[in-house]
């Protein structure tokens, strides 16, 4: 029997406008790397992300690959050819070259896709999970989990929850889970929604699924299990056999640092539209539209005690929800 | 050189897709798990007894039921969980090399156990096209492997160009693995096992108690069995009501997370992102043991180890998969 010992490396404060950072051991052939608190600040995925860029352009050996998170991310690594320590202090220069906030502009185009709320499929998925799998889950009562999302929120009806996920554009902060999956952020903290996931998960939910999980959306790239609470369905966001011809050159519609913004669509609508993104009629719409992070930090200061607001009373309600 | 030489395949089982060695590594950005074969260390074996170099594609059939012709003389081998084997009939020793020739019926009945899985090397390998680096089946993506699915009869599988077919070999019986209804898988500390999240008496319960393999099993992960933790936090706060959510974060391959209150191991075509915490990692070296876990009826216990058992684990591995395990059949 070994010793007990902690699977955190090394812990740095913040420094030089930099967020605090906390190294994992992820198994024998990794390491996460975590940055900040855990909290919904988006300014640590910026931050991700560069790290992430300038670490895949300059990979020393035995580094195999680096795969972004929210506010973390993984490096594997050959541990035969790079030693831990000597991967902790590459990783710490990274980090010091990193520049300031303000001054980061990042590449990213901003995507308008339709969404049908409370549709068919996602109906499906809660049904099949209410028979199959736990008939008492608090958050598929009336057989969808649009209601538990309202109430979990203190959203006066569902009109207003849909509101608020139109109202303002997601940020991919990373693609992971399955291949092509999103992980979206809502870029106006008045808009912020959180809700606890499954428990435990689903094993179906529908191609095109739109779901919500903690603070981030996604939508789901192929027929899959899945933890995120449903309540509307958009179009394909991968496809191998690139039937549309946004396919062509990569298989993932989305990459981080992308924006979606949703347009609200009848059910019968978005089955017509699918069918068209098959057929190759469809365009997806998508505008190259670089991200001013000194322009979001402005906007998140002006709308800070809204936002502070909306969080107290989000807040209110959860605590007068059940979990599941 | 075998022109068109092909395998047809009679009967699949349960679940029968070609998978490779290491699969598809260096896409988990995109949200790809390396799929791949899930006992590693029986594909490999049987790539070493044919002559294949080891990251071959070949046949990993799951709990058996399975029957498959040879339209070509080849060398062949059976690695994995026990089953009464047979080619034309006649039986066939696991672990061992033969020739099959031309229009022989391979068939493999169901595993009594222990174990789950077997593989089928075929000399030359199963030559399906490459895709971004492997041949190995990702059904969840469908993508790789023969028409990015599994198996049906029917199906004809291109086989490659065999080196130089030698005398019938045998993995060397101590350089076998050992399978068994009770488990024991070698596993590091996971990134979230911290007193943050889960609390001493969590890990000392992780770590103590045998876990019961779930039926809901597959290649995407193998689920234990329901426990409530005690953790240390109330609720996952932003993350979501549950304590065992954080926000989305990379897996690594192996993690065993924390689903709810449903501890799921992550197997090779599992998800590589989410918000759960991971109590634990399987080590490279104890990766294989997953593919033989065998859904109701087996247990599991996790054995802590550090990160220099895990590198001296590995070297052992690859030493037993090596020409020095082959001796004469």
């Amino acid at each position: 029997m070994s010793g007990v010992s902690s699977p955190v490396l090394l812990q740095l404060e913040p420094r030089g406008g930099h967020p605090a950072v906390t190294y994992r051991q992820a198994g024998d052939r990794a390491v996460l790397v975590e940055y900040g608190e855990m909290e919904m600040d988006l300014t640590l995925n910026f931050f991700v992300l560069a790290v992430d860029t300038a670490v895949s352009t300059e990979a020393p050996d035995g580094v195999i690959e680096t795969a972004p998170g929210f506010r973390s991310m993984l490096v594997r690594y050959d541990p035969l050819k790079l030693s831990t320590s000597d991967l902790l202090t590459h990783l710490s220069k990274v980090h010091e070259g990193i520049p300031a906030q303000q001054e980061i502009e990042i590449p990213s185009r901003m995507i308008t896709l339709p969404i049908a709320f409370d549709e068919s499929q996602s109906r499906a998925a809660v049904e099949r999970y209410v028979r199959s799998i736990r008939k008492d889950a608090p958050n598929c009562e009336g057989a969808n989990n649009i209601d538990y999302i309202v109430r979990y929120n203190g959203f006066s009806d569902r009109e207003e929850f849909y509101e608020a996920v139109l109202a303002t554009d997601h940020w991919t902060g990373f693609i992971g889970f399955f291949p092509g999956l999103p992980f979206m952020f809502p870029i106006d903290p008045r808009h912020t929604v959180v809700v606890p996931k499954y428990n435990p998960t689903r094993t179906w939910t529908a191609e095109g699924a739109v779901g919500l999980g903690g603070p981030c959306y996604a939508i789901y790239p192929v027929e899959s299990a899945g933890g995120y609470q449903l309540f509307g369905r958009s179009l394909p966001v991968y496809d191998l056999q690139a039937r549309n011809e946004v396919f062509r050159e990569h298989p993932l519609l989305l990459r981080p640092g992308d924006r979606v913004t949703f347009e609200r669509v009848s059910e019968e609508e978005l089955l017509s539209t699918w069918e068209d993104a098959r057929a190759d009629r469809y365009r997806y719409r998508i505008e190259e539209q670089p991200f001013d992070v000194g322009a979001y930090l402005e906007l998140r200061e002006k709308v800070r005690d809204e936002a502070e607001k909306w969080r107290q009373r989000r807040e209110e309600a959860a605590a007068n929800t059940p979990v599941p | 050189m075998r022109g068109g030489a092909t395998i047809e395949i009679l009967k699949p089982g349960v679940q029968a897709t070609v998978q490779d060695y290491p699969g598809r590594p260096g896409m988990l950005r995109q949200g790809f798990f390396p799929s791949g074969a899930m006992d590693f260390f029986a594909l490999r074996a049987g790539n070493l007894l044919v002559g294949n170099p080891q990251n071959a594609a070949g046949l990993e059939v799951t709990l058996g039921g399975f029957s498959a012709r040879f339209e070509t003389d080849a060398t062949m081998a059976i690695c994995g969980a026990p089953a009464e084997t047979t080619l034309d009939g006649e039986p066939v020793a696991l672990w061992e090399s033969r020739r099959a020739p031309a229009g022989s019926e391979l068939t493999i009945a169901i595993s009594p156990g222990p174990g789950f899985r077997c593989y089928v090397a075929v000399s030359g390998g199963i030559d399906v096209p490459q895709l971004f680096g492997s041949r190995a089946t990702y059904t969840m993506g469908g993508l790789g492997g023969f028409e990015g699915r599994a198996l049906r009869a029917g199906d004809r599988l291109p086989l490659g160009p065999a080196g130089e077919n030698g005398q019938p070999r045998r993995f060397n019986e101590t350089a076998r693995p050992h399978y068994d209804r009770e488990w024991e898988v070698e596993a590091m500390r996971g990134p979230q096992a911290t007193p943050d999240f889960l609390t001493d008496a969590d890990m000392q319960q992780f770590f103590g108690r045998s876990w019961k393999v779930d039926r809901n099993s597959d290649r995407t992960g193998v689920r234990l069995e329901s426990h409530r933790f005690e953790y240390a936090r109330d609720t996952g706060g932003v993350a979501g009501g549950h304590p065992s959510n954080i926000l989305d974060n990379p897996y690594p391959v192996g993690a065993i997370n924390i689903n709810g209150d449903l501890p799921v191991l992550l197997g090779p075509d599992g998800p590589t992102a989410g918000g759960f915490i991971v109590a634990a990692t399987v080590v490279h070296a104890a990766l294989w043991k997953v593919g033989q876990l065998r859904p109701v009826g087996d247990h599991v216990r996790f054995r802590e180890v550090t990160i220099e058992e895990a590198a001296a684990a590995e070297q052992e591995l690859e030493t037993r998969l090596s020409e020095n395990s082959l001796e004469p059949a």
